[in-house]
């Protein structure tokens, strides 16, 4: 299968022409505007830029754009000295029609243009319906009081991990995650995202109490100092996978599947494969580092069970195993049957979750979304008298407290925060991830991009977020008469629909507002 | 001393530290003014200088130039100026004693007194010395121009360089490294 490359940027300067074979070019996107009296001609911009966007003409002693290869993505702006730039839309665009928008126009053109596969970044953009927006939560009034969490203690503490069915004396103990606040960082691997960001969340993981993910990538020497806070991946690539590697860390998990792609494996271009990367991935340089869809040796749940078990004797019974899937049609059945083969954690990731390359395709049209699966998933595991044996852990989608405020009401223990830590640290969501050459330094690994994102100024701003989102969960159980998210966990009385058909209030078994 | 440090691992080749210096060391601090007016003679008989009378006290006001320049070598780049040297090689090779260290440390230049022999870009380590065109005390070589280094922002708290860093590839901090 080839995939599609952004083709070279058009030439700067020199004459135009409608080329045959680029039509997705052919029209620009955006317009990069640019107040001639307040440009110095510094040409700041024209150094930042990494689509090949703005260029320097020496004979007219100005600045000039190629509009065409403008992604939006807004570094020129953020950082132009005198706030000389402003990016917008190219003009009227096409004709106005709701079947045949501007996305999907420009969608068929690429493919026509190069007859591969049109990959992209980040998550699934298309209006879907958001049932987080369509809840509502309630809160304390007369009859129960609330609780202020600035004078009374809150507890905010998850742990994660299998429990005991009953209370014993002594009792059962099982190796559980302990984290401070139930965010954890999504898994997003070394060689798709940038050494600076990883360690970046390492390092906000270790000053807030929680947990960073690995991705598939491996873990890299200079964060084998994080290993206490860090989940590790064994993905179907197996990259970076040896004894080593899952004896340093608090937790391995077993990815079968991802929210942007369920059912295919990981792309990671060559390009993006420097040496740093083959070190840690332990494959050659510059290889495509393309993940196999299935694990070969996961073709059943027993199969599953079999590498579950070979984990934790690998790591002697002392760490979680966590397996993450996809969210799918079927999800309920399926996190049972994880949940019987032995995992301690079970992660379901909704079809809103990123990817740092995916086919577009696939992105926008395959999956569930979480707070459906999470539900159902929940509802399951309680009917079969199951749910103590394994965590549950929602990711895909989660974009602010009220979330995981929700989400906890839902059923789960934890959440996965991805795209929204990405944010956190300058991601402006312009969904180039898969073109290695992030202007934010996130998602590359090119040397002269990946010191825009400082790993210091990373975790200043992500244990910030997490602070931030503590507060705010706080404020939210007070306001319902809670003092802990255990309190919380699973308690759909304290959501309401809005909005939505019967069906759909069923099958996230919460009522209608009002009643 | 607090001197400025550069630290290449984390330059992002903006240039940014450069375009502060000018600014920061121009007569009227405004970037526009900076790069558009200042430096070009008064004359409003000459169409390409059109400026505000009210802006006609830049005239004549040499043009701002960088103290700071930022070197790139493949995908390195590091932002290079004076390292106000405890014995700095280019006040001995002064020959006319325009350069001095001053009592707080700052590697000095008067500039009446300057000659544009340029032996202090001779003998400067770290190439952190460059010339001013815009100035010259003697005739002869009127477009030498005078010694040019960076001179801490003397109105500063900060240089201005450092403040503009935004990946803090600047630092301004005192080390025992001299």
């Amino acid at each position: 299968m080839e995939y599609y490359e952004e083709p070279n940027a058009r030439v700067a300067l020199g004459l135009r022409r409608p080329e045959p074979g680029d039509w997705y070019h052919g029209y620009p996107e955006y317009h990069v505007e640019r107040d001639d009296d307040k440009c110095i001609r510094c040409l700041v911009c024209v150094r930042q830029c990494p689509y090949d966007c703005t260029f320097y003409d020496p004979h007219r002693h100005g600045v000039y754009n190629v509009h065409e290869n403008c992604v939006n993505c807004r570094r020129c702006e953020f950082m132009c000295p005198t706030s000389a730039i402003r990016i917008t839309r190219w003009g009227a665009g096409f004709r106005d029609n709701d079947n045949w928008k501007q996305k999907t126009i420009r969608t068929v053109y690429k493919q026509a243009d190069s007859g591969a596969v049109s990959l992209t970044g980040l998550g699934n953009d298309r209006e879907y319906v958001s049932y987080f927006d369509r809840m509502v939560i309630d809160a304390s009034q007369v009859t129960n009081p609330s609780i202020d969490p600035l004078r009374e203690p809150m507890e905010l503490r998850a742990y994660i991990g299998k429990k005991p069915e009953r209370h014993t004396n002594p009792p059962e103990v099982y190796p559980n995650l302990k984290a401070e606040l139930p965010v954890l960082f999504a898994p997003m691997s070394f060689g798709a995202i940038a050494f600076n960001f990883q360690r970046g969340l390492a390092m906000a993981a270790k000053e807030v109490g929680t947990y960073f993910n690995t991705g598939e990538g491996g873990l890299h020497p200079d964060l084998r100092q994080y290993g206490d806070h860090a989940i590790v991946q064994i993905a179907s690539g197996r990259f970076g996978v040896s004894l080593d590697y899952l004896s340093n860390a608090a937790a391995c998990e077993i990815k079968i599947g991802q929210g942007a792609k369920p059912g295919i494996g990981g792309h990671l271009p060559g390009e993006k494969v420097t040496w740093d990367v083959s070190r840690t991935r332990m494959i050659p340089e510059g290889s495509d580092a393309l993940s196999p869809a299935p694990q070969h040796d996961i073709y059943s749940i027993e199969d599953l069970r079999l590498l579950i078990y070979g984990l934790k004797e690998a790591t002697e019974y002392t760490r979680p195993v966590s397996v993450k899937i996809a969210a799918v049609h079927n999800v309920a059945a399926i996190a049972s049957g994880i949940v019987r083969a032995g995992a301690d954690i079970v992660v379901v990731d909704g079809f809103r979750g990123g990817t740092g390359a995916a086919p577009t395709v696939i992105r926008d049209h395959v999956g569930i979304p979480v707070e459906v699966a999470l539900a159902q998933v929940d509802q399951r595991l309680r009917e079969e008298g199951i749910r103590h044996q394994a965590s549950l852990i929602a990711a895909g989608g989660i974009r602010s407290s009220a979330d995981v405020i929700k989400g906890l009401a839902l059923g789960a223990d934890a959440f996965y925060i991805g795209t929204a830590a990405m944010v956190a640290v300058g991601c402006t969501a312009c969904q180039q991830c898969h073109r290695g050459r992030c202007s934010w330094g996130i998602t590359t690994n090119r040397p002269d991009l990946a010191p825009r994102l400082q790993p210091e100024v990373a975790a200043e701003r992500l244990t910030n977020l997490l602070h931030g989102w503590a507060h705010e969960i706080k404020e939210m159980l007070g306001m319902m008469g809670l003092n802990s998210i255990e309190s919380l966990r699973g308690n759909r009385l304290k959501l309401r629909g809005v909005g939505m058909t019967q069906v759909e209030l069923d099958t996230l078994g919460i009522q209608q507002a009002g009643l | 001393m607090k001197r400025v440090y550069p630290r290449e691992e984390r330059c992002i080749n903006c240039h940014l530290c450069e375009v502060a210096c000018i600014v920061e060391h121009s007569e009227t601090k405004l970037p526009s003014a900076a790069y558009h007016v200042e430096g070009l003679r008064f004359n409003r008989e000459d169409s390409r200088t059109i400026c505000d009378p009210a802006e006609a006290r830049t005239a004549g006001v040499p043009k701002p130039l960088n103290r700071t320049l930022v070197q790139t070598a493949g995908y390195l780049s590091l932002s290079t100026n004076c390292r106000h040297c405890e014995e700095p090689d280019c006040v001995l090779a002064c020959k006319n004693g325009s350069l001095y260290v001053a009592e707080d440390g700052r590697v000095l230049v008067q500039e009446d007194k300057c000659v544009g022999c340029w032996m202090c870009v001779m003998a400067c380590r770290y190439g952190a010395i460059s010339r001013n065109p815009a100035r010259s005390n003697v005739p002869a070589v009127a477009f030498n121009g005078i010694n040019h280094h960076c001179d801490l922002c003397p109105e500063r708290e900060v240089p201005a360089c450092v403040w503009v860093c935004p990946t803090n590839a600047l630092v301004f901090e005192d080390r025992d490294d001299q």
